[in-house]
């Protein structure tokens, strides 16, 4: 496993380091990484009855922390989506790009997708799985955006990297949740040992929901993804159709079963997001006129029901679910690529222009016939053997589950309708038609949807083919061997019924389409008062930048005494609870010597003075006066070092003042701001400092610590100035993240001073 | 204090002390595994002296005898640090675990070399760098007019 997805990253870099050598086989080079993924899934056939291919890399094993595969059928129906579909896109990609346009980062990026893909799926630990989630949506968001020039793109990418960012986000925070709560973060162990269930481990599961629930595009989430047809077709047949927006499904189908046995919200909660999100998809795409749009809310509608379907946890639905999985990556992957042949060919995707493209394009017209069928769920397809399988289930489940499925599969009949019709039927009057360029399709651009369309086809027929990949991923997540079957005639019986039902109706629906825009047109009016997914995001990230303009204007209001006087009021007010609360007793420090006084005079005196001078110069003299006498302190306390580094920072600081001064005006001006509240910050600061020293000297005990250090010093490290080995050694990370911290300031500040002296200069 | 007006005394007495300075400098650094010093403080001699040669000659005198730039000695005494902590792994210490070795070369005596040596002479280098860094940028002047302000 780890060599597949190896194999992906290897390729993707190759693709980005040799773009220009490879910039015209790009994509058949990225089509080694399905290719690999295939062949993992074919020397892996026929895994059932909980087998599994477990790898584990171990990287922080303190922490728990590993990369641990486990592929088990469930996986293996993934992995085969991904590896089939994306090898058949992109070999059509090859053709559909024209080298011109330099298309190699594009190939990389979906290399680059496949292998997230197949890590995710392939996933035992859940923060592995949440690495590969986010690779997958971070490469979504590069393909959508690919066509960088047009603001349309660029507003879609971030609006799908935002909210399935978003649901990303509130998954992790699940996963952890959940975790804790069951003691481990292998998937495999958390669905054999369910957690009980308590308020963390309720807010996990509803958390993994709108994980799943934003990736795969369900109902409130979905309006990202028509928006992503942005992107070129390759990527919305591989991402937008066949493989990304089914991690989500992926997700509910391997919790589920724990989920269901956890909390009792979980079954309707994801059986009504479903058939929300099946209604509400099917009916939009009635009244798309875009075949790409159509296609996508279309795409909303399938993954409605394969989630309500997958995500239910009752054995027979996930396997007809699981059915309907490969049925519509078999006919959806296969329908985009149709309507980006014909958007290549006839330089438009608009349906009331399109015309006639059965004559001109007789080939392409049967292979959209072939798996359109699939779709709308007609007999004898692959898709009403998933269906059939479906209302199998559904019917012992209750009159209403099958009714409400029956109800929305209408609509998908319905859009099937309107996209054959409107591709390949008569134009519509009144529209001026596409004028075909060539209408002459190459066969590379055939050859892959093609393909699919004839697998699609064979299914249908011999479901028993599909049969064994279906059971062994049904049996890995429900523990339920033969929960369904996949018949091509399931003989007379209600479940038939409801499949003619839904047919008839659906059928008369796209006769009458006229009256379905008369009633779209009336929906319209009162969902136009309606919040809309993609207006309330259109809303909602204005509103956001303005509320982070409004916010850092008021803590960040360019006023250096402001910030200086709020970090010395937290740092006051912080420890003064602290030592409040826990109660402190003061104790007066001993008398001293009289080299003490003196010093300790002497800092006073200079830091009075401090107060009252004006000229700049003076005021850095004062400051050095008054860290010299300090370092006098530590040399009568017998601290050579610290003495030491005391006075050579002075010297360079005061010397570095000097620097400074050299371009700023001699004194200070006369402020206008009152002058009383930096005096009360100041008395505080002093009163605080004082109050704090005495506090310390009472709480002083022994350290064992410093014992330690000074015994370990020399055998150890080699050193007799502990003060130094504890430097270089035992606090070595410390010293090592100081230096950074020195490296940054002073790039930092050299950075900004140099431009300013520049443009003095200059002007 | 600009390299057209610096007075003829300084720059002798710059000449005069900054050799010291260096050695002592460099003395800090090595000693300070058992005398007070380290790579801090002597890193910090080093940064003296550098601020000396710009009060005698300017920014060019700076530039002139240190012809390095100043991300540079950031940039490697960052790397020898933490390179230091990594070959900890290599005879199979902890992250910045310290060794030592002893040679014993003719005439000279016991030597001990302590892999900490090498992490210090990195925080010695940044911390130059870092004096060099802001010289280099405080340094420059504004305008050939530009009246002398303060030092």
């Amino acid at each position: 496993m780890f060599v597949v997805v190896l194999v992906h990253l290897l390729v993707a870099a190759l693709l980005v380091v040799a773009r220009r050598q490879l910039e015209r086989w790009a994509f058949v080079v990225g089509a080694l990484g399905p290719l690999a993924t295939l062949i993992f899934v074919v020397a892996n056939w026929g895994l059932h009855h909980g087998e599994a291919v477990t790898e584990k890399w171990d990287w922080v094993p303190a922490q728990d922390l590993e990369v641990s595969f486990r592929v088990d059928g469930y996986a293996l129906i993934f992995l085969l989506v991904v590896g089939g579909a994306g090898l058949a896109i992109f070999l059509y990609a090859q053709r559909y790009f024209t080298p011109a346009r330099g298309p190699t980062m594009f190939a990389a990026t979906m290399t680059l997708f496949a292998g997230g893909m197949v890590g995710l799926v392939a996933s035992d630990h859940l923060l592995s799985l949440f690495v590969f989630w986010e690779l997958t949506t971070i490469s979504s968001y590069l393909l959508i955006g690919y066509d960088d020039r047009t603001a349309q793109a660029r507003s879609a990418a971030l609006h799908a990297a935002l909210v399935t960012g978003a649901g990303g986000l509130a998954m992790l925070g699940g996963f952890v949740l959940l975790a804790e709560a069951s003691g481990s973060y292998l998937i495999s162990e958390i669905a054999a040992n369910p957690a009980e269930n308590s308020f963390a481990v309720g807010l996990a599961w509803v958390l993994i929901l709108i994980g799943a629930v934003t990736k795969s595009a369900q109902f409130p989430f979905h309006a990202w993804l028509p928006g992503a047809m942005a992107a070129p077709t390759p990527a919305s047949a591989f991402l937008h159709s066949a493989t990304m927006v089914k991690a989500g499904i992926f997700l509910v189908g391997r919790m589920g079963t724990a989920a269901v046995a956890t909390v009792d919200w979980w079954q309707p909660a994801v059986v009504g997001i479903g058939l929300v999100t099946m209604v509400v998809g099917g009916w939009r795409a009635l009244r798309q006129y875009d075949l790409k749009l159509l296609l996508a809310f279309g795409t909303v509608s399938q993954l409605g029901f394969m989630f309500l379907l997958i995500g239910s946890g009752i054995p027979e639905l996930v396997f007809s679910g699981l059915a309907a999985l490969l049925a519509h990556a078999l006919f959806k992957a296969t329908l985009f690529m149709v309507v980006g042949a014909i958007d290549h060919e006839a330089g438009t995707r608009d349906l009331r222009r399109l015309s006639g493209l059965n004559r001109s394009m007789p080939v392409l017209f049967a292979v959209a016939i072939a798996v359109s069928l699939s779709m709308a769920a007609i007999p004898l397809t692959f898709g009403f053997d998933a269906k059939e399988a479906a209302f199998h289930g559904l019917v012992h489940e209750g009159v209403l589950w099958v009714a409400a499925v029956a109800g929305a599969s209408v609509l998908t009949v319905a859009y099937t309708a309107r996209f054959v019709f409107g591709a390949f039927g008569p134009h519509v009057k009144g529209q001026e038609p596409a004028q075909g360029r060539r209408l002459r399709l190459s066969n590379l651009l055939l050859a892959a949807p093609a393909t699919l369309a004839v697998i699609s086809v064979v299914v249908g027929f011999f479901p028993a083919l599909a049969f064994p990949v279906v059971d062994a991923a049904a049996e890995a997540v429900t523990g339920v061997a033969e929960a369904g079957e996949l018949l091509l005639w399931p003989g007379l019986g209600p479940p038939l019924a409801w499949s003619l039902a839904s047919l008839t109706v659906g059928s008369l629906l796209a006769w009458r389409s006229d009256l379905v825009a008369r009633a779209g047109d009336a929906v319209g009016v009162v969902a136009a008062r309606l919040p809309s997914g993609e207006g309330t995001f259109r809303r909602f990230v204005p509103g956001l930048i303005n509320f982070a303009d409004r916010s850092s204007g008021l803590i960040q209001n360019g006023s250096l005494p402001t910030y200086v006087a709020i970090i010395l009021l937290v740092a006051i007010v912080m420890p003064t609870v602290a030592v409040l609360s826990n109660g402190a007793t003061l104790v007066a420090p001993p008398s001293g010597t009289l080299l003490e006084w003196v010093l300790g005079l002497l800092i006073v005196a200079f830091a009075v003075s401090l107060a009252f001078v004006r000229r700049r110069f003076a005021v850095v003299i004062l400051l050095g006066g008054v860290g010299y006498a300090i370092a006098g302190l530590y040399a009568v306390f017998g601290a050579p070092d610290l003495t030491l580094t005391q006075l050579l920072i002075e010297t360079l600081a005061v010397a570095l003042f000097a620097l400074v001064l050299r371009h700023l005006p001699a004194t200070f001006a006369r402020t206008a701001t009152a002058r009383t509240p930096r005096l009360v910050v100041a008395l505080l600061v002093g009163a605080f400092v004082f109050a704090g020293g005495l506090v310390a000297n009472a709480a002083r005990t022994p350290s064992r610590v410093a014992e330690t250090f000074l015994a370990q010093s020399i055998p150890e490290a080699g050193g007799s100035n502990v003060v130094n080995v504890i430097l270089v050694d035992f606090r070595g990370f410390d010293t090592l993240g100081e230096i950074t911290v020195l490296v940054a300031a002073t790039l930092g500040a050299a950075g900004l001073i140099r431009p300013v002296i520049r443009n003095r200069r200059r002007s | 204090m600009r390299r057209s007006r610096s007075s003829p005394i300084l720059s002798a007495g710059v000449v005069v002390v900054s050799g010291p300075l260096l050695m002592f400098s460099a003395y800090l650094l090595f000693a300070g595994h058992n005398q007070p010093g380290g790579g801090f403080s002597g890193g910090l001699v080093a940064g003296v002296a550098v601020l000396l040669v710009w009060a005698a000659g300017g920014i060019d005198s700076v530039r002139r005898i240190l012809p390095v730039r100043s991300n540079v000695l950031l940039g490697a005494g960052l790397s020898l640090a933490a390179l230091t902590g990594f070959a900890a792994f290599l005879p199979g210490l902890a992250f910045l675990e310290s060794g030592y070795i002893k040679l014993h070369p003719p005439l000279v005596g016991e030597i001990k070399i302590v892999s900490a040596l090498f992490f210090d002479i990195g925080v010695y280098l940044v911390v130059v760098g870092m004096a060099v860094g802001l010289v280099k940028a405080l340094g420059e002047e504004e305008s050939a007019e530009a009246p002398e302000v303060g030092a």
